[in-house]
């Protein structure tokens, strides 16, 4: 591949080509490269259009700081192109334009930005409001990001969790350090770095290092023994998302071509952790600081270092800081023509880098800095102003390099209960006191000398470690006097513009602020940093405040004629960078339950539907209805698979103190073989739970609960009893015992049949019996009439129901037995006018209000029964919503459930309804107002849609059939 | 939801295996004559403290305990019964 510059610092692979599209157009990048840098290397300069004025932008600051680096990839919006890495096939393209980036019709905005002031369309759109919708509807066109894609996104998006003893925020000098040094004492460290590689600012810089190599070498053998450390894992470019109390970090992994993935959500559980973000360049402010053809220092030097591209033909630079005029005498050397170089300082710079530019006949200006950009979508003059305004200088250029300063990267920080206050000697908003096993090394602190940020990340490390319960606090306070007496960083640079009313100076690039605008809004009165954040919304787009987080302050101190730096930033919230939804989904593992007969009934053509985890048999065959399998229960025998019923044992000497307290009945003189039905409420006395209790030994019960209560059951039992010092075990059968349904007016004979020898085993009216099938598999047989009076419950081991399915099928076959499942036993349990917890009862429905007050023992005493005094309080309360039954006066016609009872007003809900073929008649169960409760009271119920009417209906006590 | 809770029979563990039971309000009052106001209170108003407060917390995803531990409610970190004191 032609046009990247050699060197050794480069990250990229110039002769592996990756091909790409942007805009229906193939390109080629090479491999290493970003989505931008391939994009800069053929030619591409405008890459997006600004959100409010469609003001063209390009590449900025290579590490996606703002939004002018957003694209679509692969009909995905809002892709950074900065922080995205290439891959082969990529298809690109602009949003937000009318057009193309270089010629956007909508560009038309930009002429009526004095129209446009922060808020107006709050304050032009909200009259008349019928009109606001045409409003929003053009504004949101104009204003738009990306287009939302429907579809969910391709590749694969995962979660991992992981748990270490340190974790590392920042893979550059002190983070490596950091890490090495837990890693000394054998503790596990993950490492989280932005970019694709380790070693921070060392790794596109050529000068030499004070160990006398040159810095990118240092950075790469300090990476090398990380990454060849067995404690350590590394993850690159991995964005740090949030750090939550407990040492809870979270991050979004972009994937490399060769990963498996294409986005990883990371939650990590660190027992210490470090931050070591370092800086960033932080933004000059000038008239169209904009403009393609405006970028970083930090951009400019790594675009040449890193990926081989010189950013421009002829530069400008206006910098804040030594590392900067290095940058500036190290692109000169790879053959870009500076015609000068602004220092906003008005001394101190290193003497030699200044010699060093001087004697490449660049000329030197300091205290001097950009404040104007002229060209229309591109830098075709810069003008230089001394620092008060008073002299001035035009030069040709298509490349400005601007930064003011470098400032401290302490977002992850911000987030988080960590104490700032300004620095004197820096000026920078640096950390005083941290949370509780957190730590800050090395620039975020404001070290500047190469020794002093590694130490400092070393330091961090030990610190870190000791908290892991390592030896190294005396190593950490060693270091930490040793750093006390380290020479002091130089101060920073604070001024962030040249004098002017900054109409064009951006400060947020994202929604298009400028200094003017802050002005403004401080003079409406919003002249806190808060508050002129949410008002303007500057800092609140997509790169969620951490460019104009650093100038929004120092613009504001001068708004309020204060000294500079007076003001905190704003606070930040996560996530730190935005993040996929898909990506935080992950794999989605949905965890489903199968009953032991899901073969037997998928032979027998059963439909499955999902019930809580469980997946059930809705009906079999064609018939969604079930009228077949309804008939067979009325006329012969069906059989249901109920294994997703919760079974329990119970045993101990306070086994039954423990029942009486739960159920609302007394089970006092409960015997051995007989079976009780009963009832859970919980303090308000509404029913939560229904089912079958019997005892099986001396202080031994079993008991059935609904499939939906299986899974709270038991903690609801050691709630209860939780200040008591009962002795009982508990234990949970839902899964290791299946069970079926046997019910019709054959269930009996099939059930003898089954059982051929023992058929006398078959349990009376409310009995129970543990016995055998002539296989020799153990069942219990509980006696029960929910879908038809004569009925049998059969549990039996998981492992065994297919054969127990077999027995009674096989015995059933004579009386032309019949599956069944949940549309049948909904409306044969509705034809017995028996409810539904949770389909027929709510929130507020107690056991009085659904008829079933006769299931409480009123004189039992000395259990402190749950439910009991709300019960009491309830029993003579007006005003209660009562569970009733109706017919319909039109027999065909069922009104939907949900569907709501009234007169004049509201007066209660239909909560279920079928149409029952055995009786030719609609009926169903309703939540009435008492007054309607009455047998033979007339309802109205209204069914909504298109033929809205009003049904007739007829209150009805008791069974249906 | 970040916290860790120390069960007391599995240890610290994640905040996601267990089931909140609400702050520590002692044993249940039972009194059969207690008004409609009094038994609404107990069961509905809580006491919402900003700071330490005891409270019941279930082991769901592990060992199925009961148990109660002292949370700085504005913090989200556990404390021992001791600072609570000071």
């Amino acid at each position: 591949m032609t046009g990247r510059l050699p060197g050794a610092t480069l990250r990229i692979d110039p002769n592996e080509a990756v091909a790409f599209t942007y805009r229906g157009r193939s390109l080629r990048g090479v491999a290493g490269d970003t989505l931008a840098s391939a994009l800069f290397a053929n030619g591409v300069r405008i890459f997006s259009r600004s959100f409010k004025y469609h003001r063209p932008r390009g590449l900025y600051s290579l590490d996606g700081q703002s939004s002018t680096c957003l694209m679509a990839v692969d009909d995905v919006a809002n892709v950074k192109a900065e922080i995205t890495p290439l891959r082969e096939g990529m298809a690109v393209a602009p949003q937000n334009v009318l057009g193309s980036p270089e010629h956007d019709l909508l560009a038309v905005t930009g002429w009526f930005g004095w129209a446009m002031p922060p808020g107006f369309y709050y304050r032009l759109f909200h009259k008349p409001w019928r009109l606001w919708p045409l409003f929003a509807g053009l504004l949101r066109r104009g204003a738009g990001l990306g287009k939302l894609n429907q579809e969910p996104p391709a590749g694969d998006f995962e979660n991992q969790f992981l748990n270490c003893d340190v974790c590392v925020v920042g893979g550059g000098p002190a983070g490596m350090r950091a890490a090495l040094a837990a890693a000394e004492f054998d503790l596990r460290v993950v490492l989280l770095e932005t970019r694709p590689h380790l070693g921070g600012f060392y790794d596109w810089r050529v000068a030499p290092s004070p160990w006398g190599e040159p810095f990118y070498d240092r950075g790469r053998s300090l990476a090398g023994k990380v990454s060849r450390h067995d404690a350590i894992r590394v993850f690159p470019m991995a964005h740090l998302t949030a750090i939550f109390p407990g040492n809870l970090l979270t991050a979004v992994q972009t994937g490399r071509p060769d990963d498996g993935f294409r986005e990883r959500y990371l939650e990590i559980r660190a027992r210490s952790a470090v931050v070591a973000t370092g800086c960033v360049d932080r933004p000059l402010l000038f008239e169209n600081n904009d403009r393609p053809g405006v970028m970083l220092c930090n951009c400019a030097h790594r675009l040449a270092r890193t990926y081989g591209l010189l950013p421009g033909k002829r530069a400008v630079f206006s910098v804040g800081n030594d590392l900067m005029l290095e940058a500036a005498d190290d692109l000169a050397e790879m053959g870009l023509e500076i015609a000068a170089v602004a220092d906003a300082r008005t001394g101190g710079q290193d003497r030699r880098l200044v010699q060093r530019l001087e004697d490449r006949g660049i000329s030197f200006l300091r205290g001097w800095l950009a404040a104007d950009v002229r060209g229309r979508r591109d830098v075709r003059r810069v003008r230089l102003t001394r620092r008060d305004g008073r002299r001035s200088r035009w030069f040709e250029a298509d490349l400005l390099v601007a930064s003011a300063d470098r400032a401290p990267a302490a977002d992850p920080l911000l987030m988080t209960t960590a104490r700032f206050e300004r620095d004197r000697h820096t000026g920078f908003m640096l950390p005083v006191e941290l949370p509780p096993g957190l730590h800050a090394a090395g620039r975020l602190l404001a070290w500047e000398e190469p020794h002093a940020i590694e130490d400092s990340g070393r330091l961090a490390g030990l610190r870190a470690a000791a908290e892991c319960g390592a030896a190294s606090s005396r190593d950490a306070e060693r270091l930490s006097d040793d750093l006390r007496g380290r020479a002091a960083s130089r101060p920073g640079q604070m001024v962030s513009r040249a004098p002017g009313r900054g109409h064009r100076s951006f400060v947020c690039f994202d929604e298009d602020v400028s200094v003017a605008d802050i002005h403004r809004v401080a003079a409406e009165g919003f002249d806190n940093v808060e508050l002129c954040k949410r008002y303007s919304t500057a800092g609140m787009g997509p790169s969620q405040g951490g460019m104009p987080g650093h100038n929004l302050p120092l613009v504001m101190a001068e708004c309020r004629a204060e000294a500079v730096g007076s003001l905190p930033p704003s606070r930040v919230r996560s996530p730190l960078r935005p993040t996929l939804l898909a990506t935080l989904a992950g794999k989605h593992y949905d965890v489903i339950k199968q009953t032991p007969l899901r073969r037997v009934q998928e032979k027998l053509g059963g439909v499955f539907v999902r019930a809580g985890q469980w997946e059930r048999v809705q009906h079999f065959g064609h018939d969604a209805g079930a009228g077949d399998e309804i008939a067979a229960v009325h006329a012969g025998v069906g059989l249901m698979d109920v294994s997703t019923l919760g079974k329990f044992r119970i045993a101990g000497p306070d086994a039954l103190a423990l029942l009486q307290r739960v159920y609302v009945s007394d089970l006092d003189g409960l015997e051995r073989e007989q079976l009780k039905y009963s009832a859970m409420c919980n303090e308000d006395g509404c029913l939560i739970d229904d089912g079958l209790i019997t005892r099986t030994g001396e202080s031994d019960y079993y008991f059935t609960t609904t499939s939906a209560r299986a899974a709270q059951t038991v903690e609801w039992l050691r709630y209860h009893s939780r200040f008591e010092d009962w002795d009982f075990h508990i234990v949970n059968l839902t899964d290791a015992w299946g069970a079926v349904s046997l019910a019709g007016p054959a269930a009996h004979r099939v059930l003898a049949n089954a059982l051929e020898k023992r058929s006398s085993h078959v349990p009376p009216l409310r009995g129970y019996r543990e016995t055998r099938l002539p296989s020799g598999i153990p069942v219990k047989i509980l006696q029960v009439g929910f879908v038809a009076d004569q009925g049998y419950e059969i549990h039996a081991p998981a492992s065994a129901m297919t054969d127990v399915w077999d027995a009674l099928w096989e015995a059933g076959r004579p009386l032309g037995i019949r599956a069944f499942g949940l549309e049948a036993q909904n409306v044969l349990r509705l034809e017995r006018g028996h409810l539904i917890i949770g389909e027929d009862t709510e929130s507020r429905t107690n056991l009085l209000d659904l008829g079933l007050g006769f299931l409480w023992d009123r004189d039992k005493r000395g259990f402190k029964t749950v439910g009991v005094p709300a019960l009491r309080h309830t029993e003579n309360q007006p005003g209660r919503m009562k569970l009733i039954g109706f017919k319909m006066k039109d027999p065909a016609s069922t009104p939907p459930g949900g569907s709501i009872v009234v007169d004049t007003e509201v007066r209660g809900h239909v909560t279920s309804s079928r149409y029952s073929r055995a009786l030719k008649q609609s009926i169903g169960l309703a939540l009435v107002e008492e007054p309607l409760a009455a047998p033979g009271s007339p309802l109205e119920i209204f069914v909504g849609g298109p033929d809205r009417r009003r049904l007739g209906a007829v209150v009805h006590r008791g069974p249906f059939y | 939801m970040s916290a860790i809770i120390t069960c007391p029979v599995c240890g610290p563990r994640n905040i996601y295996e267990f089931r909140f039971g609400g702050e520590n309000r002692g044993p249940r009052p039972f009194d059969i004559r207690a008004t409609p106001e009094q038994w609404y209170a107990y069961v509905h108003l809580r006491t919402n403290a900003a700071g330490p407060q005891q409270e019941w917390w279930y082991h769901r995803d592990g060992c199925g305990t009961w148990f109660t531990v002292w949370r700085d409610v504005t913090c989200d970190r556990e404390v021992a019964a001791g600072e609570v004191r000071k």
